[in-house]
């Protein structure tokens, strides 16, 4: 819904001697202490819950007040807790097939949106919204109804199918910006040159979009192995996603183990995340934040 | 049918909603001509170009190359090519890759392909770049690739949309020249899209003036220069000195200023409200000849700019014109005129241009 | 010789026409999916409000209106109130939070400032429920919030944070103040600097610069992120669970409620209805906003 195009990174152009220096500076003079101190305080209480899960994930006893020397007993004990690694097995294969799905559906999708001028498309374009302005726990509850209300049993299959579907419109969101930045005249000069307009498609549109669909592809996958609202709500007993697991285990009671986990959760999500961001780079193209602007 | 006309539109409309883009335009283009479509945005001559090369419909008649009806055809299926505005390089491929695309598409071999994008790469002076991405080349460079991409194809007919608006003045310049160069050299018909009438002027064989979705003149350079048809032509090609007046027995007499003699005209009547129209650069303001169409006015204004000096002369009140003088080796600084004098001028009587 | 005219060429189909179907087709199983599984998911719920569950907790469909006359109950409506003072709140705290954040970063972050929009987003994105767990330990009664407050003898041994309103309103900032950040820091790096300085120019003082330029220029800023986070906020039940007691819990947890331990499915299905009710009046409310403000921008 926002943009947040400003904040992506160009190549510095190399003018302007004048602006530059001014940017190192500070675009307005000296900073007021006032708000370097606030934006210290927000960074500080940012980070210290991850910090602390972090810190206690790697203590040697139980406590979460006190830490009394390193251990990875918490790491050794999830490893050897079956049903933790099954979970994880089960929301890894949850993650990979949402992701395939929902960007192979949406990648069509957004190129379809952008280019056609159908009332078909501006109604799939406003359905495409609605699950960005409805709270998940709705999206949850419809989903789980909607499965009931088929008959059908709450499984694995249930989670992934709902899973699709939220992240279908994120990916849509997100590769619609990118397809509408493309130049149009990109595709034509394509079939101009003899290619068909599928040929067009997929020899010069397709690689052009790569490194945003890598980019949306690594985000996705983190973003539905992080979910936990619409698995906990269409998810069948067992075997249960990770995030599932973690929520009953926070909400009865701390066991220690889900420091260790909830680390490496947050590990490995911080570098998807982080890699997401880093993709388009990789091929020489701006990279940046906007590609979370879908949010 | 004529084959020699290599395109041919014939009552081409295309209506957007409820206004038309282009209206009822019939155009025949001689194979072997650079033929510009000139006028300003909005005009149509984009339009115009997208339906030749089959990126848009016509809303109603038809296009025709080399005497065939291709209204229904894709671009692929027609024996054209385009140079965009925007040049639309594959930025994933490299220089020769993009050259070749278009070989690769109608299956020549792999060593005929080497070979014409070797010469092609050379014709638009490139060799050496083979290798590299479009991203890394300079915007005259990308605009000799796409230049390059196009022309390999060999095309009956290549069509080019502003490829140099994008380009500074100094570098636009040198590939107008090098443009006509190439144009010369391959033979190909080129259909040039412009709202720069310099361009046209220097580049074309023919120039098609547009203007609101409709063609006002067709021509010759010269032709359409010297003896603009409309209004509107005379005003878009270059400065003119439109004056109103109502014709009457040879002589235009201004709504606010003297009689104007243009020369008796049969297609007028008595009492028809004209426009007459000079160019600058055809006021005299010396060594007049006998038989000019003389006036007198006052200097209001002098711009010197470089190899001209342009006078804005006020003729009657209300009515200013602007004459451009030469700067040649003769004309010397003292004998400039400054503001407030009263001048003389003159003109041939047949650069006092009758526009209906 | 002219070719024969065909004035009715308008019917036939061009390569325009046969390339704006081809894209029909790549639109057509996304917006079929969405459809399925989400429109009818929606369309379901809405009918489910008015429908009966069944002895093992399946939905049967019907007419009657018992869950939608169970909103009025005075047990609910005070749960949706606290829920709406508790999102509102955090949309002004939130606010109070992301504004100087992201005025300091984006005026005075020079280039590192992408690098610490980046350090804010990314974790904010990682796993939210870890992120609660972690922030529900700092706010605990031992916890090193807590703990630094009372050695600064800020608090005293019984002040408390979790189990209370202020912890739950304290874990829906954390929860969502980076889409606050995110708009609001898109408004400042585009605001023109030289507008700051004509405004110093114009006005003098920093304060009055701030308040006739700054802060109308990133108005629209402000609303975007005040609706990115009442939506979650409004529908969040994790921090309510985490940081707040049995008298904090919000409509989220009423709902997760009457699915799950309750089993009343309409009224479950009634409460969601209300939720998205809220939900779409705030929504409804930004957009003529923001209508307002581009019809004046346009003027």
């Amino acid at each position: 819904m926002t943009q947040l195009s400003p904040t992506t990174t160009t190549a510095p152009a190399p003018d302007r001697p004048v602006e530059r220096t001014r940017t190192r500076r500070g675009r307005a003079g000296r900073r007021p202490r006032v708000l370097v101190a606030v934006t210290a305080l927000f960074f500080a209480l940012l980070y210290l819950p991850i910090a602390v899960v972090t810190l206690f994930s790697f203590n040697s006893q139980k406590s979460l007040t006190v830490f009394d020397g390193f251990s990875l007993r918490w790491y050794r004990a999830f490893v050897h807790d079956d049903v933790l690694i099954s979970s994880l097995g089960t929301s890894l294969r949850i993650s990979l097939v949402a992701t395939a799905g929902s960007v192979v559906l949406g990648g069509a999708l957004a190129l379809g949106l952008v280019r056609s001028r159908t009332r078909l498309g501006s109604l799939a374009g406003l359905i495409m919204l609605v699950p960005l302005i409805t709270p998940e726990i709705v999206t949850g509850v419809a989903s789980m109804l909607l499965f009931k209300g088929l008959g059908v049993t709450l499984s694995t299959g249930t989670v992934m199918l709902s899973e699709i579907t939220f992240s279908l419109s994120y990916v849509t969101v997100i590769l619609r910006s990118r397809v509408a930045a493309l130049n149009p005249e990109v595709e034509e000069a394509a079939m101009d040159l003899g290619a068909t307009r599928w040929q067009a498609v997929r020899l010069v549109t397709l690689p052009a979009l790569l490194p945003a669909v890598l980019a949306s592809a690594v985000l996705i996958f983190a973003l539905v192995f992080d979910d936990f609202v619409l698995a906990y709500f269409t998810t069948g007993v067992d075997p249960q996603p990770l995030s599932v697991r973690i929520y009953s285990a926070i909400r009865f009671g701390v066991q220690p183990t889900i420091n260790a986990v909830g680390t490496l959760m947050l590990a490995g999500s911080i570098g998807l995340i982080a890699l997401a961001l880093f993709i388009p780079r990789l091929f020489g193209r701006r990279g940046g934040l906007d590609i979370l602007s879908g949010s | 049918m004529d084959a020699t006309h290599a395109v041919r539109l014939d009552g081409v409309s295309k209506r957007f909603a409820d206004s038309y883009a282009v209206h009822d335009l019939n155009l025949d283009i001689e194979a072997g001509r650079f033929f510009s479509l000139l006028g300003p945005s909005g005009c149509g001559k984009t339009t115009s170009l997208r339906m030749i090369g089959g990126f848009t419909d016509p809303t109603e008649g038809s296009v025709l190359l080399a005497g065939e009806d291709v209204t229904a055809l894709p671009p692929d299926k027609r024996n054209v090519n385009t140079v965009f505005q925007s040049y639309a390089l594959f930025d994933h491929l490299s220089i020769a890759d993009n050259v070749a695309f278009g070989l690769k598409r109608k299956g020549v071999q792999k060593a005929e392909i080497r070979r014409r994008v070797g010469e092609m790469l050379e014709l638009v002076q490139l060799d050496g770049f083979a290798a590299r991405r479009p991203r890394t080349l300079s915007g005259g460079q990308r605009q000799r690739v796409a230049l390059a991409r196009a022309l390999v194809n060999r095309p009956a007919v290549l069509l080019l949309d502003e490829p140099l608006a994008a380009l500074d003045l100094k570098l636009r310049r040198q590939m107008q020249v090098e443009l006509k160069q190439i144009q010369r050299e391959v033979g190909i018909t080129f259909v040039f899209v412009t709202h720069d009438q310099d361009e046209a002027l220097t580049m074309s064989d023919r120039i098609c003036v547009m203007n609101e979705g409709r063609v006002e003149q067709c021509g010759t350079p010269e032709d359409v220069y010297e003896h603009p048809a409309s209004r509107f032509v005379a005003s878009f090609m270059g400065t003119s000195n439109l004056m109103t007046g109502t014709y009457r027995d040879g002589t235009v007499t201004l709504d606010q200023g003297p009689a104007l003699p243009v020369g008796p005209r049969t297609a007028i009547a008595d009492g028809t409200a004209v426009s007459v129209s000079v160019r600058p650069e055809k006021v005299w303001l010396s060594d007049f000849e006998p038989g000019m169409s003389m006036q007198r006015g006052v200097i209001r204004e002098t711009v010197y700019s470089g190899p001209t000096t342009t006078y804005l002369i006020e003729l009657a009140p209300g009515v200013t014109l602007s004459v451009l003088e030469q700067n040649t080796a003769r004309a010397r600084m003292e004998d400039r005129w400054s503001g407030g004098e009263t001048v003389e001028f003159g003109w041939r009587p047949e650069h006092c241009l009758v526009l209906a | 010789m002219t070719p024969p005219r065909h004035p009715a060429r308008s019917r036939r189909r061009g390569p325009d026409a046969s390339g704006a179907r081809i894209w029909t087709w790549f639109m057509l199983p996304g917006t079929l999916w969405m459809a399925a599984f989400l429109i009818a998911s929606l369309a379901l719920v809405a009918v489910l409000t008015v429908g009966t569950t069944d002895e093992l907790g399946n939905p049967r469909f019907g007419f009657d209106l018992a869950g939608v006359r169970a909103l009025a109950d005075p047990a609910y409506t005070e749960v949706l109130a606290r829920s709406l003072g508790y999102a509102l709140l955090t949309c002004v705290i939130c606010l109070l939070i992301a504004y100087p954040v992201a005025y300091t970063i984006a005026l005075y972050g020079g280039r590192w400032k992408h690098a610490l929009i980046a350090a804010i987003v990314v974790p904010f994105f990682a796993n939210y429920l870890v992120r609660m767990y972690g922030w529900s330990v700092v706010l605990s009664d031992d916890g090193p919030l807590l703990r630094a407050l009372r050695a600064v003898g800020l608090a005293d041994e019984g002040t408390k944070i979790l189990n209370t309103g202020f912890g739950v309103i304290a874990g829906l900032v954390y929860g969502f103040v980076v889409f606050m950040i995110i708009p609001l820091y898109a408004a400042l790096e585009r605001l023109d600097v030289s507008l700051i300085e004509a405004g110093r120019d114009l006005y003098g003082g920093p304060v009055r610069t701030f308040l006739f330029v700054t802060l109308p220029a990133t108005r629209q800023g402000a609303a975007a992120g005040l609706v990115l986070v009442f939506l979650p906020a409004m529908g969040d039940f994790v921090s309510a669970q985490l940081m707040g007691g049995p008298d904090q819990i919000m409509i989220g947890n009423l709902i997760q409620d009457k699915f799950f331990q309750g089993q009343n499915w309409p009224l479950g299905s009634a409460l969601t209805m209300l939720l998205m009710l809220v939900l779409l009046v705030g929504m409804l409310g930004y957009l003529r906003r923001t209508r307002k403000d581009e019809a004046e921008a346009r003027r």
